[in-house]
């Protein structure tokens, strides 16, 4: 099969450029990973990407396959059409071949709170949860924070340092919607302070098109959205009335 | 101390909404409204534009459409024009623009006519 | 195995911590857009067009309402190609905006917000609103 793969190593290259590589695939092979890694091995040992677990539960090896993020260790190599055209993740700066720096998503990430915020007095063993409540977590809680969604995502191509982000979003969600959080209102008035950092969702769904887990992070910014409007606020809804304050 | 302008997510999002299903069911009347009954002439035309009926759903549409324009316009604003300095003049280039339409709108349903 | 001239069309824009420039890869025409995000900017597209005819449309039910004479022009204005032409455009992109809108509208209240679903009825909102404007041409032209 043939490759094409964006190469940069910056103590070489001024600029990226894409080199072709053959492969002999086996019926045997099965995930992109593998052969990326025999390229590594067998034509190239400077070629670079990030990996872990090659199962698909870390999210290291998100790249860009043929135009559409995934991750290479769970892409079918032989269903891929030919050259095979691998590039790191759309609009994240590149720090080496198909590595990028992910810095600005790990602060959107950490915009949201990613923990439980609850101060009240923890029980002895464990704060618990009905089978209704654990429930409400699915669908958002398995993300594995891989990148896909918000690298393949135009309003976080816009805005990246504003929008939090397919990823970061449904994250918030996922607290959001926990029983055993007490910060619900404060998470849905922080989304809705700046129109930038939900707001800019316009449901172009290329998150969900891409997710390798199979999540809508689309579908859970609409509930976000859903959410703000339940909320009663001192005037009967939340900030739809807000003057401006002075502070 | 600083001053903190009104964050307005989702006000701007509800009153796209809102004023798109307004001017949905408006045009969907205008539609039925024409094909049973075209206006075959100057004063029928006239006559029915200049009812009071018509003139207040009318007025009301325009609202609708001129909000829906500002909401979409400063979404694409918002998106693309990054430099604080030049988005702050084309929102209010464009709010202007709007609200000259919407006098401009108001002039034409509300004056006396012959 | 060898360079190609095909070079990585690349913008050298970020800075990292240290300073020193990356790269980033976004180049749209080498990024895959499903049918959702072509319906997507389509809608934005077709907005901002019909925000700039707002200002014909007004000007045409003004001229109409002024007096028999200049009602009888925008009557005869329909005789006209380019007119007509014209009108076929907007009702593709009305067709297409209301289309696209609605979609949006349904998936708000989480009705075809699910992947399958929402795939189907972007495409049924790009073929729709072509559909519509066909009969218009059919009609008018």
């Amino acid at each position: 099969m043939h490759f094409s793969i964006f190469r940069y190593n910056p103590e070489r290259d001024k600029k990226p450029y894409m080199q072709d590589f053959h492969v002999d695939v086996a019926p045997t092979d099965r995930m992109l990973l593998e052969i990326i890694l025999r390229i590594r091995d067998t034509q190239d040992d400077s070629l670079t990407i990030r990996k872990s677990c090659r199962e698909g539960v870390c999210g290291s090896d998100g790249i860009n396959i043929n135009g559409r993020n995934g991750l290479a260790c769970v892409t079918r190599v032989r269903e891929l059409r030919e050259p095979v055209v691998l590039r790191p993740l759309p609009s994240f700066p590149v720090i080496r071949d198909l590595v990028v720096d992910m810095t600005r998503f790990w602060k959107q990430y950490d915009s949201i709170k990613p923990y439980l915020v609850n101060d009240e007095l923890p029980p002895e063993k464990e704060r618990l949860q009905s089978p209704a409540e654990r429930d409400k977590l699915d669908g958002s809680y398995e993300c594995i924070m891989c990148g896909c969604c918000t690298s393949q995502c135009p309003s976080s191509w816009w805005n990246p340092k504003r929008f939090v982000g397919p990823a970061g979003l449904i994250q918030a969600y996922r607290f959001i919607s926990d029983s055993r959080d007490r910060a619900t209102r404060e998470r849905l008035e922080d989304l809705n302070s700046d129109p930038y950092r939900l707001f800019r969702c316009r449901t172009i769904m290329n998150c969900t098109e891409v997710c390798p887990v199979g999540l809508s992070p689309s579908r859970a910014i609409e509930r976000i959205r859903l959410r703000m409007l339940d909320v009663q606020g001192h005037d009967g809804g939340l900030a739809l009335h807000r003057v401006p304050t002075i502070r | 101390m600083a001053v903190r302008i009104a964050a307005t997510g989702l006000r701007a999002w509800l009153v796209q909404r809102a004023s798109a299903i307004y001017m949905l069911l408006f045009i969907v009347f205008l539609l039925a409204h024409f094909t049973v009954d075209p206006p075959h002439s100057y004063p029928a035309w006239h006559a029915w534009m200049t009812s009071y009926g018509v003139r207040i759903i009318t007025t009301v549409f325009f609202a609708a459409l001129l909000a829906h324009a500002w909401v979409g316009l400063r979404d694409v604003v918002m998106d693309y024009v990054h430099a604080t300095a030049l988005r702050v003049c084309v929102l209010a280039l464009l709010g202007f623009s709007l609200a000259a339409t919407g006098v401009w709108m108001m002039r034409i349903l509300w004056m006396a006519r012959g | 195995m060898h360079r190609t001239k095909a070079v990585a069309r690349t913008r050298v824009r970020d800075v990292a911590a240290t300073g020193s420039p990356r790269p980033v890869f976004l180049d749209l025409v080498q990024i895959q857009m499903p049918v959702g995000a072509l319906t997507s900017i389509t809608h934005r597209v077709t907005g901002f067009f019909l925000a700039l005819g707002v200002p014909f449309g007004i000007y045409l039910l003004d001229l109409s309402l002024e007096g028999p004479q200049s009602y009888a022009r925008v009557t005869r204005l329909f005789d006209n190609v380019a007119f007509r032409v014209t009108a076929v455009l907007f009702v593709w992109v009305l067709a297409h905006h209301l289309l696209a809108g609605i979609r949006h509208l349904l998936s708000d209240i989480d009705i075809g917000s699910r992947l399958p679903i929402a795939r189907r009825s972007a495409w049924i909102v790009n073929f729709g609103g072509a559909a519509i404007a066909l009969f218009a041409a059919a009609a008018w032209l």
